[in-house]
């Protein structure tokens, strides 16, 4: 492992994006989303032979333009040739000659690799199928010409191109037995005729393995008196550098075997087995999966209807709406929502036909029809209905969602459930993870082995699917999502009925089930769906598990092992490895490393993680159960009924304004408490309900990467990363024996979930022991003993935990209790444990415990007693003190400063730390609240010194950092600079409108990009957002189009690095962990810095833990970092004006050292757009990272007015500024670069020196028992 | 009396002459000219920024003179509260009137800058208190009562003749100040506030942009919710030719940042302000207790103030569109109907009241109408 730490990382590198108005070819490293689109509706047209003429003529003006070169692939030629042999056969057999010709030109261009797409097995399959069927012999034959190939041709090319013919033969090409027979015998006669013994053999071999009959017994181990005698030969196999079979050779002779008639399944799945060297996913372990994912609308759809009729059998009052039953109304929705989408597709048909004909179109308009014709309306209903559903207080509204996320989501579901109905139009075979422990994968031959598996895995895969690679765009998603929410609003009613408060009699209306309306958050407009208060109330209180999607639940099977970058975990629901943040640029990355086989790694680590089996704690769900159904409140689980009274109307309130505005500030709290209480509520629903779902089941989570490397499992609602909750349901699948140490760690662990972690290790077994009666009480009677359990830091772990403490104890022999709860190792402090290794800072390393000692310290603790020094010592100054610090002097607790000191290594600001701090004073209950706010601003100061003379090292690499960052983002490619200033030049001013910016400005293009030890690419996102405006019938929604690049933001680009990076640290450490875990056979699981396994096994973990830190950081990680961007940023420049002020300062550069004339640099930083520029960034700096984790992914303006009252604001400043340079002097090339010279330099000469390294060894770390405790 | 107030409007050299006459009766200390004022009352941080206060002694003079006749009261000086007064240049012309106009001033100032400019007139005039406190707060008033500064204040019921009180304020150019002149427009059909004395009326200095809003007319493109209240509650009224305080530097302090880039230029001190007063009606057409409907009404159709009534009706509450029919239904007489075709800037109050009364008549009307924005409370 120290050596793969240590090699010469091989970097992905990719050119910088361009700006959209550029003409740059390497523009087309990036799709436009046009060709986007276009290839989305061509895949449409091609599907079951839609449309296929249409479909031709998209592709062929995609060839001629190139422009889709970046999304067309090998697979779609095949899929039009296969889609011209069918209209020939089947759908349009009049023009056979034509379509046939077609097919053959096709073939004949890939052949000549016009546009560098080569044939490949199924290529050749599907022309064999061509001749067979069409040869001039047969009955329907036609006469092609040189331009079709007979079999002894093909032979001559897949033996040039290498392609085993037994692959061929078995192609899903081939649908029926006949054909491929024919096709064996056709190339056995052809190999005869060119003499190829080989090819002869093979193809024999490959026939008799079809005839070999399934031994249906093949897995039982028990002894079975008659068996089969099996005579599979030996068979060697040739690969390929790609891991693609070149060659299979048979050692033994054949033995034909008797009049087994032949199949070509069998023969797929033996030479699968054949290519993977492994079984192949038994059919039946899958089986549930498979259903899970394939039907999940058909099943949703079958209950509802069950139930209706139910009602109607019962012969109970046709409520219909009248019924406040959430499934029974989702039933007449769905009724009425099926037929209103049939007809409006029919209506958008005729429309869509006649636009086609106009010869002038709107640039947004995308044909949906052909998108929307590939799903039944039912299925479209369904989708829509549960879609929207599921969205229910998604993104912090209150009973609804934001319009945009809905759209998207509800276009988003559609085109997966498409991905997957293709997907399973064939019988994919299923290949099983990757065995890790099989070899060492850090040596050169394991990770070479753990490549090739994987590559072959993936073809094979590939070549059974479909191609289906047509991502949508955002605003075709959009579209979808707003034709189909729309027919859903217009159609849903409920009816609610009232009690008329002046008449007193009941009444009823009819209401729509959901409404659009409009919210303001932060003084923005934002357009939101709401559902009516009837259905919003039933939420939180039906049965909802089967609303949802599978890709929202656990598998029941090990997940797919990621075979790339954007195949793996679920079987059928494509899914990425890597959440991207709307960034073309990085799912780029991540192809690129992928296909170069850089990943490996990170694939095998995520393949380790989803591989961990889990099932539902059944003992803590009883109770977690029992307390859902009596409605009452328990932590983390909100009562039925809101128990907090409704505050008291004042009786002054008519006139005294200030005690009704008292009154309006309770009501509000008292309405948020009510709101929140809500949707705890359906949170806790879901969760409930999937955990009673899965009961019994041994479930797995498939994991992804978000964009900085660190694990999540995908599904959202139950997971080992959720709440204390979800946490304390799920155990391990497997239980292992405590042994001696282990029962030591699973008190330890009480202890720890308690919330008693500071103590040492024997202190907290002392606590353990001296609570056991309380342990056992809680164990035993959870619900109507003293509940000790529900006072712990964490009470449903810390349940479960007593329940699993009390049965080992009780067990006759309790070092031999078999234990399936997870227990947990958590760094202290992780983030300030990394940078302290990097920095080799030793007093920093000693807070952290990255040094051995007695006793755990605390970092908080320490901190919160430094700051109550500094008030003591501000105290002294008699009555010059400060007000605040009498006020806090004496609380300053280890709470207090707890957050700010875990955020500060990930940036936190001032303001930030204010807030944080304001809050836990606010918390305390002894400061008057309307103080709180001064005195955080004068504590938050105080705590962010501290922290800074605490860790010096932690910030001085958090500032050389930042400043790399700082400068990369402000640097420019070499020559895009050329041409950049060529532009300026050559280019005529249109219209007078251009930027007056200089054009430079415009291409500072280039984000932050580093590799981890593991050899992931990570890209920061952080660009200028540009977000379009998509007309809906609904409301106008701003989108961002991932497709369309855009500057960077330079600001949060640097302020966000570091973080970042300790971030990708901090992941490539849990990656190391996990696979290691995996070769020394122990089950892992990880909530980032939180390392889980079996108690009994903490002891061996502890010490992986610690050999991989050690390894990790002794391969010099931020020389690599220097190293790296060294090569990366070579030709990279960086504008003068970026150096100036306190830039130039942190560098301790002078100009003079880079032979820069002051004047030069006066120059520039006159410019006032560069100023401007600056002062813009400054303010923008402090609020960086808070938009974080927003899901910035959606915004949405509400109508057309509401964009110009903001556009008005937002507009591109524009500055006329006198660009420095002259048009005279704006000649040739030379003249610009001599003109660069002193204002541009080499971003490499300016990168500042490492910050020197402490003495602390990392191996130290050997030695802390509480590194990780 | 009558007579020589509209003579001085109408004529600015008369109403000069008179102002210096009143001038030489004072021994009010003068603040230091304008100019200097930057030394004075440095502006160290955002809040004094935000808030543009006269500094002209003459056009102060004429401002003060405007507001405190109109409109008159039968007799006596009156008692004026001024809020956010800054070192007190208006506060100065307000008292050079007589006794028979101004009886007694109350200035209301928290800034310990200002107070500087403010604490001699205490000393000066016996009509003067100034009270440390800010007039943005509810507690202020509260203050104002309990301690007695009210006294000699006679009360009037809200239909009655206008009473001796008078509201004068610059208001902040900040979102506070925008929710505080809501507010107080909000609080005349509730008789809360000052109102409880009856019809008081409010003179305020504000900007161009808050101006336009209080006093945009159905149709204009400022018409918003706070347009549709002040005028279903209060004549509103300039007090003096806008022309007269032109251009902003002349008038007010602070001068404009020189070149700022945080704020929009509509937001930021420097724009063209105005002087209106706003005399609550005796007759209200909101009536007690109604207020949080008619807010809540406004503030979600106003959402959607260029989309027909019709058609924003659906995001007033789930269901609303069932409103339409007690709108439009024929059999009411046509003077009860509103035209549903309208959109919702060009509702007049009148349209306004047949909303609110179906609104208020339809059973399944939303209970909640608490202003909260929608959204949970971490994100």
């Amino acid at each position: 492992m120290h050596d793969f730490l240590r090699r010469r990382s091989e970097y992905t590198i990719l050119p910088t994006p361009v700006p959209e108005d550029s003409t740059d070819e390497t523009r087309l490293l990036f799709t436009d989303s046009t060709s986007q689109d276009l290839v989305a509706v061509m895949e449409a047209c091609l599907h079951n032979l839609h449309d296929v003429p249409r479909a031709k003529q998209i592709f062929e003006g995609l060839r001629q333009s190139g422009r889709g070169d970046k999304l067309i692939d090998a697979r779609l030629y095949n899929h039009f040739i296969s889609a011209y042999i069918e209209m020939a056969t089947s759908k349009d057999s009049a023009h056979r000659a034509v379509w046939l010709e077609d097919a053959w030109a096709l073939y004949n261009d890939m052949e000549q690799s016009r546009e560098h797409i080569q044939p490949n097995a199924n290529t050749y399959a599907l022309m064999l199928i061509a001749w067979l069927r069409f040869n001039p012999d047969t009955p329907n034959g036609v006469n092609l010409g040189s331009d079709a190939h007979d079999p002894i041709s093909l032979l001559r090319n897949i033996i040039h191109r290498q392609i085993a013919p037994a692959l061929v033969v078995s192609d899903r090409a081939f649908t029926t037995d006949e054909e491929a027979t024919e096709a064996i015998k056709a190339l056995s006669r052809a190999a005869v005729q060119m003499g190829l013994s080989s090819v002869v053999n093979e193809l024999g071999l490959a026939d008799s393995l079809g005839r070999q009959q399934d031994d249906p017994l093949e897995n039982v181990p028990e002894a079975v008196p008659v068996v089969k005698v099996k005579t599979l030969p030996d068979i060697e196999v040739k690969r390929a550098e790609d891991g693609s079979v070149t060659a299979l050779e048979p050692h033994a002779p054949i033995k034909l075997e008797g009049e087994v008639p032949f199949n070509l399944e069998t023969l797929r799945r033996h030479l699968g087995n054949v290519i993977l060297h492994r079984r192949i996913l038994a059919e039946d372990v899958g089986l549930r999966q498979r259903l899970l994912e394939q039907s999940v609308y058909n099943v949703a759809v079958e209950r509802m209807k069950r139930q209706a009729e139910l009602f109607d059998q019962l012969g109970l009052p046709k409520q219909g709406l009248h019924s406040t039953d959430l499934k029974t109304w989702m039933w007449h929705w769905h009724v009425k929502l099926e037929s209103r989408i049939e007809a409006e597709i029919k209506n958008l048909e005729i429309e869509e036909r006649i636009i086609d004909r106009l010869k002038r179109k709107h640039k947004d308009h995308v044909q949906l029809t052909p998108l929307l014709n590939l799903l039944k309306p039912e299925k479209l209903s369904l989708i829509t209905i549960l879609e929207v559903m599921h969205l229910h207080g998604s993104g912090g509204v209150q009973d609804g969602m934001k319009t945009a996320r809905a759209l998207l989501s509800v276009g988003r579901a559609v085109e997966s459930e498409i991905k997957a109905e293709m997907a399973k139009k064939h019988n994919v075979p299923l290949p099983t993870a990757a065995s890790v422990g099989d070899g060492n994968v850090f040596s050169s031959v394991g990770y070479r082995e753990l490549h090739d598996q994987r590559v072959a895995a993936r073809k094979l895969i590939e070549d059974a699917e479909d191609w289906t690679n047509a991502e949508w765009t955002q605003l075709v998603r959009v579209k979808v999502g707003s034709f189909l929410v729309d027919c859903l609003m217009d159609v849903a009613t409920v009816q609610r009925s009232m009690k008329d408060p002046r008449t007193g009699e009941i009444i009823y209306e009819e209401q729509p089930a959901f409404f659009h309306s409009y919210e303001y958050q932060r003084g923005h407009k934002l357009g939101v769906i709401k559902f009516n208060p009837a259905v919003a109330e039933r939420m939180s209180k039906d049965p909802i598990a089967e609303t949802l999607h599978p890709r929202h639940l656990p598998m029941l099977v090990k997940p797919k092992p990621w075979l790339s970058y954007n195949n793996g975990g679920y079987l059928y629901n494509r899914t990425w490895a890597m959440r991207f943040k709307e960034s073309r640029e990085q799912e780029l990355y991540l192809r690129h490393a992928s296909d170069a086989g850089r990943l490996e790694l990170v694939f095998a680590g995520l393949d380790v993680l989803g591989s961990t089996p889990w099932k539902v704690n059944r003992r803590v769900f009883d109770v977690v159960l029992e307390v859902w159904n009596s409605g009452k409140r328990y932590p983390k689980i909100p009562p039925a009924v809101p128990d907090e009274p409704e505050p008291e109307r004042p009786p002054n309130m008519e006139f005294d304004n200030k005690a009704k505005a008292v009154y309006i500030e309770r009501q509000k709290a008292w309405q948020q408490a009510k709101a929140s209480n809500h949707s705890d509520r359906c949170s806790v629903n879901y969760k409930v309900e999937i955990a009673r779902a899965f009961l019994g089941d041994t479930i797995y989570f498939p994991h992804n990467v978000d964009f900085r490397g660190r694990a999540y499992p995908i599904p959202p609602h139950l997971s080992h990363i959720g709440d204390d909750l979800s946490r304390g349901l799920l155990l391990f699948g497997e239980a292992k024996p405590l042994g001696a140490r282990g029962l030591r760690w699973l008190k330890i662990h009480l202890a720890n979930l308690v919330g008693y972690d500071k103590a040492s290790f024997d202190e907290r077994v002392q606590y353990v022991h001296d609570h056991l009666d309380d342990i056992y009480d809680s164990a035993e009677r959870p619900l109507e003993g003293r509940q000790w359990w529900t006072k712990a830091d964490d009470p449903w772990q810390c349940l479960a935990t007593c329940i699993e403490l009390r049965s080992a104890l009780e067990s006759p022999d309790p070092e031999a209790y078999e234990c399936a709860l997870p227990v947990h190792q958590d760094g202290t402090c992780n983030g300030l444990q990394h940078y302290a290794a990097l920095g080799g800072d030793a007093v920093g390393a000693a807070q952290v415990n990255l040094a051995a000692a007695e006793r755990p310290s605390d970092v908080y603790t320490y901190v919160a007693q430094m700051v109550e020094q500094s008030i003591q010592a501000d105290l002294e100054r008699g009555d010059k003190a400060p007000h605040y610090a009498k006020l806090l002097a004496g609380k300053i607790s280890r709470k207090v400063v707890k957050q700010t000191v875990m955020t500060t290594v990930y940036g936190v600001t001032f303001i930030g730390a204010r807030d944080q701090i304001e809050r836990q004073l606010k918390d305390r209950g002894d400061i008057p609240p309307e103080e709180c706010w001064l005195a955080a601003a004068y504590l938050a100061k105080k705590v962010l010194a501290s922290i800074g003379d605490l860790f010096t090292g932690a910030k001085e690499i958090q500032n050389w950092l930042n400043l790399c960052a700082r400068l990369i983002a402000k640097s420019i490619p070499q020559d895009r600079l050329i041409s950049a200033f060529q532009a300026e030049t050559a280019g005529t001013p249109k219209r007078g409108k251009r930027s007056s910016q200089p054009r430079w400005k415009k291409e500072q293009m280039t984000s932050v990009v580093w590799t981890t030890p593991l050899g992931l690419p990570i890209v920061q996102p952080y660009r200028a957002v540009k977000r379009k405006q998509v007309m809906t019938s609904l409301q106008s929604v701003f989108i961002s189009d991932p497709n369309v690049p855009s500057t960077v933001n330079a600001a949060k680009q640097a302020s966000a690095f570091p973080p970042n990076f300790i971030h990708s640290l901090d992941a490539t450490h849990m990656m190391l962990t996990a696979l290691e875990c995996r070769s020394q056979g122990l089950t892992f699981a990880s909530v980032h810095d939180s390392y889980w396994t079996h108690a009994g096994s903490i002891d061996q973990m502890n010490a992986i833990i610690r050999d991989t830190f050690i390894a990790l950081h002794s391969s010099d990680v931020l020389s690599a970092l220097a190293q790296e961007f060294r090569e990366r940023y070579a030709n990279y420049k960086v504008p003068l004006s970026a150096l100036t002020g306190a830039a130039f300062k942190h560098l301790k550069l002078n100009p003079e050292q880079l032979d820069i004339s002051p004047e030069d640099i006066e120059a520039l930083s006159d410019e006032s757009v560069v100023r401007a520029a600056e002062a813009e960034e400054q303010a923008e700096e402090s609020q960086a990272l808070l938009g974080d984790e927003d899901d910035a992914d959606v915004e949405l303006a509400a109508d057309a007015e509401a964009a110009d009252a903001e556009g008005e604001g937002k507009k591109p400043k524009k500055k006329r500024a006198k660009s420095a340079p002259k048009a005279k002097d704006r000649k040739s090339k030379e003249e610009i670069e001599k003109r660069l010279e002193g204002k541009f330099v080499n971003l490499v000469d300016v990168l500042p020196p490492l910050p020197e390294k402490g003495k602390f060894d990392v191996k130290a770390i050997k030695d802390s028992l509480y590194f990780f405790s | 009396m009558l007579a020589l107030r509209i003579n001085r409007c109408r004529c600015s050299h008369a109403s000069r002459t008179l102002a210096r006459t009143y001038s030489t009766e004072s021994s009010i200390p003068a603040l230091p000219p304008g100019a200097k004022w930057k030394v004075e009352f440095p502006i160290q941080n955002t809040l004094r920024r935000e808030r543009p206060v006269m500094h002209n002694p003459e056009s102060a003079r004429e401002v003060a003179r405007s507001f405190l006749s109109k409109p008159a009261i039968a007799d006596g000086g009156k008692i004026v509260i001024e809020a956010f007064p800054g070192p007190g240049a208006l506060s100065r012309a307000m008292l050079e009137l007589p006794e028979s106009k101004l009886s007694k001033l109350i200035i209301l100032e928290d800034d310990p800058v200002y107070l500087n400019g403010l604490k001699p007139l205490e000393e000066a005039d016996s009509r003067v208190k100034v009270v440390p406190m800010s007039g943005h707060v509810w507690d202020t008033y509260t203050h104002l009562e309990e301690h007695g500064y009210l006294e000699g204040l006679k009360p009037q019921p809200i239909e009655g003749p206008i009473p001796n009180l008078h509201f004068v304020a610059h208001l902040p150019q900040s979102v506070k100040g925008e929710q505080l002149i809501a507010q107080l427009f909000r609080c005349i059909p509730e008789q809360s506030w000052l109102f409880q004395y009856g019809r008081v009326p409010m003179s305020f200095l504000l900007n161009n942009l808050m101006y336009g809003r209080v006093t945009a007319r159905p149709k204009a493109k400022a018409r918003c919710k706070l347009s549709v209240i002040a005028e279903a509650c209060a004549e509103v009224e300039d007090a003096v030719d806008p022309e007269m305080l032109a251009p902003y530097e002349e008038h007010f302090y602070p001068l404009p940042a020189a070149s700022g880039i945080q704020k929009p230029s509509t937001k930021r001190v420097g724009q063209p302000m105005h002087a209106i007063t706003a005399t609550p009606y005796s007759e209200q057409v909101i009536q007690r207790g109604e207020i949080d409907k008619w807010d809540y009404c406004l503030r979600r159709l106003f959402v959607l103030k260029t989309t027909p009534l019709k058609t924003a009706l659906s995001s007033l509450a789930p269901g609303a569109t069932s409103l339409l029919k007690d709108l439009t239904s024929g059999g009411l007489p046509s003077s009860q109907r509103v035209n549903v075709a309208k959109t919702i800037k060009d509702l007049t109050v009148a349209d306004w009241t047949l909303i609110l009364r179906a609104f208020n008549n339809w059973p399944f009307r939303p209970e909640d109408l608490m202003i909260t924005d929608g959204f949970k409370d971490s994100e």
